[in-house]
């Protein structure tokens, strides 16, 4: 009974909300903790109420194409620059205009249509083992398929999306034939048929399994700064390594945020696009989650900065999503789960 | 026969049941018909590629694990459920409602911890060095150590729908076989366990259905299915017309089995004989030895389904609750479990009501469709939860057109999320209800009628009592289900509620895996309360009818 009169207090409670102009309807895919104190910052700051719908990006942007002109979605947050180019591509977004994001983000981490914006970025790396690899035997991410590798390689499964964008920007790179070659000499140099996520491929390094793992920058600094002893332990086991240096530089992939066609409070949009983009939201985002800060005045992490700089591939993200699709048919052609 | 026949048949069938089974009928099966629609618009650009080079994959991996789930479900589900029915021994009755708690955890955090139980300097490597094993290493992550999880947090269905049946099954059969010189064990193999098919079928459909559209730990397993496989054609390729079409080969499948289900019991009547009285104090009880081997029989499913995964769960509880633990948890307990029982209410009666107007009606045509009304379970949340948005919008947008509302009142509200449920759930509740009510001794009824009492009031007052026990469990399974739901929570879930599964998903996905154990071992404690009551309530139950 108790529960029931909780859920009715609940409705009662959204309806006033909605008599209220000051609120934003947020469907977002990034679950990261330091999100729910930006959040709780921003209503606390702006007096905007947020409504905030969490899940994947392509069921929100499904959602979203459902609901049409009357869907009560303001932004739109992926955790990759690819689904935000198929939200543009299904026209989910509008363009928007403000100068303070202008002059914060460099024009590459930008939607040319000025249609979405980065918040942050992740670079796809190799995470070595310390006591078994030399930094001087890794190169490229072309060099994953020499022989020496035979049987080392750790990565997730294809499904993911990172992985998805890692070969979209080999395919817009180097040409969907070279990516094909590349996902099968990946395919036959991996140490297990992939599983887990990008953390247990640190693990499974530290467990000996094999020796090289491709990973997302800020799960390392999230595993170096677990509370699980065991973790800490596996994350110390490696080092990274930035693949692409003497070539065309890194893989670099973005959370983004885009601002929806039929967004009904769109000045709060902006606004709370400008609050993510300004020093205090980027330095949660660089320090608690260890992603790299878009904000240029604003420092990444300690653990990244020790990483060193390094040349990222300004590849137009939007090559990201217009080569997604092919990457996924490579990748279930070549056998890489 | 010609049509005039044939119509003046028709015309002697319809009674007002059928017409309430068609209403009932449509109703959940909008979202279903919803997607059926959908395949006429062809699969995606796509479906080619995915049949050359992926479907005979997901074929095989999905059948594989339906098997082997099949058989572990079965021998550890029936086998406990009959000696607790049966026998006494010490424990049996923590052991009777500890067979159920597996249920309770969800299976993709069950197969989080097991992977965490045997990765890297977990609870097994750890074990196994202080014992003098340096370095020994099992594999769960594949399609055994999947097949193992799914079933561990999955045999429960068996077990309740196969317990339900021996409490309330007559016992005089089997005292007169064993009178008659024949052994137990014979005497279960050949009497009791044909009589039971039905129940374990029951229950056995519903664990099929449930492992068919994993995705969670499949995903995690890296074992490709026809669920990984929707999913993938959708979110990966982007193509939700592709995905439609593997989901209703899916469903093609998972009809026939049921079809294949139907037609296994066709000739049979299962109704049992006159005075089903089993008095529950009428237990044997077996010699020492067995007794103890009985106990640690059933300890078994227990300690692997709930136990072990629980102890790492508070492990990592234990590493994370500082950081994870808010007052917020409260309120969202409560919120889960106020979902959780109002949607439960509403699918048990919905399942009643499907029941008895099937039984009630007369038109064999509709008789033998009713079974599409408890598809939805089959079909994964996610594409349920389009089935709903578009009916739903369709409406939304109709009224705001016709200025009767001004916005959308069906999205993201209640409403439409316990509909949701209830078409996906269906299957859950009906399962139960209806193989208690094949036991009932169907001279009851009709003598209630020949004397001279309608549909209604021979349901309250005979059958209504007769199925309670299976009301109970279809109430619990239901309950215990939509707690642990997921992919249709996060869509269809109005902004400001909250469920625990949609907490702990939120940490998982983030690859935090230790910190979504503190809301998972919530939606345990929340299942709990439900199943032990409701235990005690089918006890009660079985010795008074």
């Amino acid at each position: 009974m108790v529960s029931v009169l909780v859920l009715s207090c609940k409705t009662e409670e959204k309806k006033e909300d909605n008599k209220k102009d000051q609120e934003l309807t947020v469907y977002t895919h990034r679950h990261y903790e330091s999100d729910q104190e930006l959040f709780k910052e921003f209503e606390k700051e702006s007096g905007i109420s947020l409504n905030i719908v969490n899940a994947s990006a392509d069921e929100l942007i499904q959602k979203m194409s459902l609901e049409g002109e009357e869907s009560p979605a303001d932004v739109l947050i992926t955790v990759d620059a690819g689904r935000l180019y198929r939200a543009k591509s299904k026209d989910l977004l509008q363009a928007f205009d403000s100068p303070m994001i202008d002059s914060i983000v460099p024009s590459h981490l930008r939607d040319e249509d000025q249609q979405w914006v980065s918040l942050t970025k992740r670079a796809r790396v190799i995470a070595y083992a310390k006591d078994r690899v030399d930094s001087t035997q890794l190169s490229t991410y072309d060099n994953l398929t020499s022989e020496e590798w035979s049987d080392k390689i750790l990565v997730r499964s294809s499904s993911n999306i990172y992985n998805q964008s890692l070969l979209a920007s080999i395919i817009a790179n180097q040409g969907k034939e070279f990516a094909e070659d590349w996902a099968q000499g990946v395919v036959d140099n991996m140490a297990r048929s992939p599983k887990g996520n990008d953390r247990d491929q640190v693990k499974a390094v530290a467990n000996n399994e094999g020796d090289l793992a491709i990973v997302n920058t800020y799960y390392i600094g999230k595993l170096l700064n677990s509370k699980d002893e065991d973790e800490v332990k596996a994350g110390k086991s490696v080092t990274i390594f930035f693949p692409n240096q003497e070539t065309t530089g890194t893989h670099v992939n973005v959370s983004g945020i885009g601002v929806a066609k039929h967004a009904p409070n769109k000045e709060n949009a902006i606004k709370f696009i400008e609050f993510l983009l300004q020093e205090k939201a980027q330095n949660i985002f660089a320090g608690s989650n260890y992603e790299y800060p878009v904000n240029p005045n604003v420092e990444p992490a300690d653990i990244l900065k020790s990483w060193g700089d390094f040349k990222e591939d300004e590849l137009s993200l939007n090559e990201l999503g217009k080569n997604n699709k092919d990457a996924v048919i490579i990748f279930d052609k070549v056998g890489w789960k | 026969m010609n049509l005039r026949t044939k119509f003046f048949k028709f015309k002697r069938d319809l009674n007002r049941w059928s017409l309430l089974l068609l209403l009932i009928l449509a109703i959940v099966s909008i979202p279903i018909l919803t997607i059926g629609l959908k395949l006429f618009n062809g699969p995606g650009e796509s479906w080619e590629h995915i049949v050359d080079h992926v479907l005979y994959d997901y074929l095989r991996n999905s059948v594989y694990l339906a098997l082997m789930c099949s058989l572990i479900v079965i021998f550890f589900g029936v086998s406990s459920a009959w000696l607790v029915s049966r026998f006494e021994f010490p424990f049996r009755k923590q052991l009777e409602w500890l067979l159920i708690l597996p249920l309770s955890v969800p299976a993709y955090i069950m197969a989080y911890a097991y992977a965490g139980i045997f990765g890297y300097y977990g609870l097994f490597q750890t074990m196994s060095a202080r014992l003098g094993f340096e370095n020994i290493s099992l594999d769960v992550m594949n399609i055994y150590g999947l097949s193992f999880v799914l079933s561990m947090s999955l045999f429960p269905y068996v077990y309740v729908s196969s317990r339900t049946f021996f409490l309330a099954q007559a016992t005089n059969l089997l005292e007169a076989s064993r009178m008659l010189g024949i052994s137990e064990l014979k005497s279960f193999f050949k009497l009791i366990l044909p009589l039971a098919r039905p129940a374990i079928i029951a229950g056995l459909v519903l664990v099929l259905m449930e492992v068919l559209n994993d995705y969670g730990a499949a995903s995690y397993y890296g074992v490709s299915t026809f669920t990984t496989g929707i999913f993938r054609s959708w979110f990966s390729l982007g193509e939700p017309e592709t995905a439609i079409y593997l989901s209703a080969i899916l469903l093609a499948i998972v009809f026939g089995l049921i079809l294949l289900e139907k037609w296994q019991r066709r000739h049979l009547k299962f109704s049992s004989a006159k005075s089903s009285k089993q008095n529950y104090n009428s237990r044997v009880l077996p010699s020492k030895t067995n007794q103890v081997l009985f106990s640690s029989f059933c300890f078994i499913p227990v300690f692997l389904g709930f136990i072990l995964p629980v102890i790492q769960l508070l492990i990592w509880t234990e590493q994370t609750f500082s950081k994870v633990w808010n007052t917020d948890f409260i309120m969202i307990s409560i919120e889960s479990f106020g979902i959780a029982f109002i949607t439960s209410c509403v699918t048990v009666f919905t399942a009643l009501l499907l029941l008895f107007f099937t039984r009630w009606n007369k038109l064999g045509l509709l008789k033998s469709s009713s079974k599409l009304g408890i598809l939805g379970y089959a079909i994964p949340g996610v594409i349920i939860a389009i089935g709903v948005l578009i009916p739903s919008l369709t409406l939304d947008k109709w009224l705001i057109q016709n200025n009767i509302t001004s916005k959308l009142i069906l999205n993201a509200t209640l409403t439409a999320l316990i509909y949701a449920y209830v078409v996906r759930f269906l299957a859950v509740a009906y399962q139960p209800l209806e193989s208690s009510s094949l036991k009932i001794d169907r001279s009851l009824s009709d003598s209630s009628k020949v004397l001279g009492e309608g549909n209604f009031k021979t349901f309250f007052k005979i059958e209504f009592p007769l199925i309670r026990a299976g009301l109970l469990s279809a109430f619990i399974l239901v309950f215990i289900d939509i707690l642990k739901e997921l992919p249709l929570t996060l869509i269809m879930k109005p902004y400001n509620v909250n469920t625990l599964a949609v907490k702990s998903y939120e940490y998982a996905s983030d690859e935090m895996v230790s910190s979504a154990a503190l809301p998972s071992l919530l939606i345990i404690l929340t299942a709990l309360i439900p199943a032990i009551f409701l235990n005690k309530l089918l006890l009660k139950n079985a010795s008074n009818s």
